[in-house]
């Protein structure tokens, strides 16, 4: 997978957000470096949801932190109206902010245990109130109210309410300051089962109420396909598949996509079930593998895989892989 | 197009914590003592510098409740002014402790890097030194004042203080809702009063008041060395000094022994207090 | 077939805690049979973990416990005292979520299974380590012999759960209990896992209860699955029954609330209202009635019993979903808007 290359960025009026190579390195002891995000690049279009789907360690949730700049940014931009985000430093940087928010993945630990519900909510208007204007509590509790929190329940505390209820607190939160973009990194992969739908069901109304355009970052290929209107495949720091939702599904041409999908408990059934068993340790990020980083598990390797990096290309229509050797699949439906 | 999609009902009994008889009853003792403390000066008792309030060296009875010294002086107003410096000794101390170390140390859990080495070879400086030399140097080159003295414990609490609340904070600081308040543009002063304090404040409060028994015991052991509150003035390191010689301590017990106990229980219910406050404010941050 | 490994009538489970007692099992039943895999499924708080834990006597002293397990015609609770230390791990064994519970770090691999090996069979050093070797192998851990000397921490998370499925199947137990062995790894690595345990299962006639909150796994791998909520059974049946054939509600709302892999992106769920029941102090009626749609006033006032065909499937409802009973409360439910609990139901959720 190992794919670079600009090929997936649209040349489109409406992109909201255009990441271009980004790379992410955190140092490790001395003299070595993770390499979490290796030279991605896409961007994601007004009101659109982008999904990053991968396994652990694949540097999805980098990607979503460091467009939000919650860590530095070794090269690359990331393009935000006519602003790189990523060299935007100290005031210029938190006047951006709040165009950006985020939902984390631990309910609980994402809110503050001593404050109460009503000040977590409005914590982003009270940043903000000298120029935004004054902010009224009505606005907390039409938030609330938004969210599914009874506003009687404002001056309770975080830890007297269930993780899907932190959650709808966690959202309402990030709604306050009118967001443009919402980056939710596993948003529901703390919760029981019957209660994420609900957070899921929630930010597709919060979406279309408050014309958002969503980052949903999950391991969770059934999710991520629910939400998503493009899906970007991760793997080791690096996209290996980007297409909209039901034509990735539907036509994964990469190897570890349909790996993906054939891994999972109930697989699709555009793939082989035998498509899944990949071998092999998922190599070490600090020393990635050269050309293709999928290639040491990869069933379709030849030479080429791993002397030379696979470029993403167009494999029709919205739809781009990086791989030497794509499945081919059956192109009628 | 959406109104409540439900609406999550929160448990309504919420169970209730106490903190229990036992930490009222510390909390009382330590009213008693500094009620006294304030209103020695008004209370109809002998002022503790009269010789000859009583016989010398008398056991305790209704006009001297703690008996007399050596030189007939009441062990009881003794005491009850002793309590006016120890306490305020005690409480100085631990205030420069908390407002300086705490706040070095949150600054060092916060900003991390180089900050937080400069500010930890300060901790670790300051608890390598040992701190009865330190003590002896401070009370030596300066007067032995009260602010002297409550200044040099102050010293000495920083380091422990401020450990706890780099600590405290560099947990705090990896948790979520720092990052969210990040997100949403809030400035590193107002993450760091508005998220962070709250929580760091807990143990730093139940520390402050074990650290205040612990200044107190303190102050003590100055005394024996001589390196306590100069002059007239009494504290009850220095009321037990006077009654520690070993005849006295024979013949004559009630003279060490009544500010002995006075600071044991005080310095017990510090500590008792400080432990349940801790609990109490201790949230299970577990979902139902 | 007929042949009953284990047998759970009517266990319970509480907990006295400052805040009251926590009824975690309310008379738990199930039978097993040799050479099965039971699918346990339900939410955290529904008592499935305390099911196994139970069975495998890991309940801390604190926990009151009623009811009969029979293990291999045995009464599990009556084992004598000094049977006990080889009684748990040899033919009842558990494998955790997380491995590095049950690893010591500062062990080597080899040496923590050839250990039990020592302990329960009294194999030799040379022996024993010989032994882990082989177990290695035979749960696919690559080049084994390399491994028994390195220490858990060099291992992946995936080899780390192989090393514990060894350690678990050192004593050649004939019932493994697996308590959600695959949330913590990846979906690459859970499908290697749950591929181990049913090649071993098979190779070895073992029986096993696979504990999941994945309806995916328990319905990829598992003969029977059980579903629990609120510390009871409310349904159960082979695997296809239940998924095809859900009667209990919980079950029904569950499959329609999750994202499947096969529907188009943005197909709309239906989510279940509400969140699972506290288990202090629980009021007598059916635990999920105030989430349920089909809920009708005898569902506030008495607690249904398991109905339905018994050893076939079972289900405790009093208006089991996809029968003419339960859409009649359904229908009756959504004529008023609104469910004698409370539970305000929209017009689209009556589309069945």
């Amino acid at each position: 997978m190992a794919g670079t290359g600009r090929a997936p960025l649209r040349d489109r009026p409406d992109i909201l957000v255009r990441v271009e190579d980004l790379t992410v390195e955190f140092p490790v002891g001395r003299h070595e470096v993770v390499h979490a995000v290796s030279g991605i690049s896409f961007d994601v279009a007004e009101g659109e949801t982008l999904g990053i789907v991968g396994e652990s360690g694949c540097g999805k949730s980098t990607v979503a932190r460091s467009i939000i700049r919650l860590n530095t940014i070794k090269s690359g931009h990331v393009i935000y109206h006519d602003k790189d985000l990523a060299t935007l430093e100290g005031e210029d940087l938190r006047r951006v902010r709040p165009d950006l928010q985020m939902i984390f993945q631990d309910p609980i630990s994402s809110l503050n245990p001593r404050r109460r519900v009503r000040a977590v909510i409005s914590e982003g208007l009270s940043i903000w109130g000298d120029d935004k204007g004054v902010w009224s509590q009505d606005r907390i509790e039409e938030l609330m109210v938004a969210v599914g929190i009874d506003p009687e329940f404002g001056e309770r505390r975080a830890h007297q309410f269930s993780g899907g209820q932190c959650q709808r607190i966690g959202i309402a939160r990030a709604l306050a300051l009118d967001p443009k973009v919402l980056i939710c990194d596993e948003p529901v992969s703390a919760l029981d089962v019957s209660v994420q739908a609900q957070i899921l069901n929630l930010l597709e109304e919060m979406k279309s109420r408050y014309g958002l355009t969503l980052m949903f970052i999950s391991h969770d290929l059934s999710v991520v396909k629910n939400v998503s209107d493009r899906i970007i495949v991760m793997y080791l720091g690096k996209a290996c598949e980007i297409g909209t939702a039901d034509e990735l599904y539907e036509r994964p041409r990469h190897p570890y996509t349909r790996a993906l999908l054939a891994s999972i408990p109930e697989p699709a059934t555009t793939v082989d079930v035998a498509e899944g068993n990949i071998t092999g340790e998922l190599p070490s990020p600090i020393n990635p593998p050269r050309g293709c980083r999928f290639h040491t598990r990869c069933q379709h390797v030849t030479d080429i895989c791993r002397a030379e990096e696979p470029q993403m290309v167009a494999v029709g229509g919205d739809h781009f892989v990086a791989c030497h050797h794509p499945v081919e699949v059956a192109l009628a439906l | 197009m959406t109104e409540i999609i439900e609406t999550p009902q929160v448990p309504e009994v919420v169970p209730k914590k106490v903190l229990g008889v036992a930490f009222w009853v510390a909390i009382g003792w330590l009213f008693i003592v500094s009620l006294i403390a304030l209103l020695a000066p008004v209370l109809p008792i002998d002022d503790p510098g009269e010789i000859g309030a009583g016989g010398p060296r008398e056991g305790p009875s209704w006009a001297n409740w703690f008996g007399t010294d050596a030189l007939g002086r009441d062990v009881f107003s003794r005491t009850a002014w002793g309590a006016r410096i120890s306490l305020v000794v005690g409480l100085l101390a631990i205030t420069l402790g908390i407002v300086v170390g705490g706040s070095l140390g949150m600054i060092a859990g916060f900003f991390r890097g180089w900050i937080d080495h400069v500010i930890s070879f300060v901790f670790f400086t300051l608890l390598s030194f040992p701190a009865l030399v330190l003590a002896l140097l401070i009370t030596a080159t300066f007067d032995r004042s009260l602010r002297t003295v409550s200044l040099t414990l102050g010293v000495l609490a920083i380091a422990p203080v401020g450990r706890l609340a780099r600590a405290s904070t560099l947990v705090f600081a990896e948790r979520e809702f720092v990052q969210a308040a990040r997100v949403l543009g809030a400035k590193s002063r107002r993450i760091i009063v508005k998220e962070l304090l709250p929580n760091v404040l807990i143990p730093m409060g139940a520390l402050s008041l074990l650290g205040m028994g612990i200044a107190i015991v303190a102050e003590g052991g100055l005394a024996f060395l001589g390196l306590s509150v100069e002059g007239d003035a009494i504290s009850w390191g220095k009321s037990i000094v006077d009654g520690s010689q070993s005849r006295d301590l024979q013949n004559n017990p009630n003279v060490a022994m009544f500010p002995i106990g006075v600071m044991f229980l005080t310095v017990l219910s510090l500590n008792f207090a400080g432990d349940r406050v801790r609990e109490y404010f201790d949230v299970k941050e577990s979902a139902f | 077939m007929a042949d009953t490994q284990l047998s759970v009538t009517d266990l319970q489970v509480r907990f006295p805690t400052d805040r009251g007692v926590v009824e975690a099992l309310n008379g738990v039943s199930f039978d097993l049979e040799k050479g099965q895999m039971l699918g346990i499924v339900g939410e955290s708080g529904s008592g499935k973990s305390v099911t196994a834990k139970t069975l495998m006597n890991l309940l801390p002293r604190t926990a009151e416990i009623d009811g009969e397990v029979i293990f291999e015609g045995e009464d599990v609770r009556a084992v004598a005292r000094e049977r006990r230390k080889h009684f748990w791990g040899v033919k009842m064994t558990m494998v955790f979520q997380d491995p590095m519970t049950s690893l010591n770090p500062v062990k080597r691999c080899g040496e923590q299974i050839a250990e039990t090996l020592r302990y329960h069979l009294g194999h030799g050093r040379k022996m024993a380590l010989r032994g882990a070797t082989d177990l290695l192998g035979q749960v696919g851990v690559p080049e084994p012999a390399k491994r028994v000397h390195q220490y858990p921490h060099e291992l992946s998370g995936g080899l780390r759960q192989r090393v514990v499925i060894a350690m678990a199947l050192a004593c050649e137990p004939s019932l493994l209990i697996a308590d959600e062995p695959t949330t913590a790894v990846d979906v690459t690595v859970q499908k290697h896992i749950l591929d181990l345990l049913d090649r071993l299962r098979r190779e070895r006639e073992m029986s096993m209860i696979l504990i999941t909150h994945d309806l995916g796994v328990a319905r990829g791998r598992c003969d029977d699955v059980a579903v629990m909520y609120a510390g009871r059974i409310v349904e159960r049946s082979a695997t296809e029954t239940l998924f095809n054939e859900s009667r209990h509600p919980y079950t029904d709302a569950l499959l329609r609330s999750i994202p499947h892999i096969d529907q188009p992106s943005h197909t709309r769920l239906d989510p279940i209202p509400g969140r699972p029941p506290e288990m202090i102090n629980p009021p007598v009626r059916c635990a999920y009635a105030p989430r349920c749609r089909h809920a009708r006033e005898d569902c506030l006032t008495s607690i249904p019993t398991m109905g339905g065909v018994t050893g076939v499937h079972e289900f405790a409802c009093h208006h089991p979903a996809n029968t003419d009973r339960g859409d009649a409360a359904l229908a009756a439910n959504v004529a008023v808007g609104v469910t004698p609990a409370g539970l305000h139901l929209t017009a689209g959720a009556g589309s069945e």
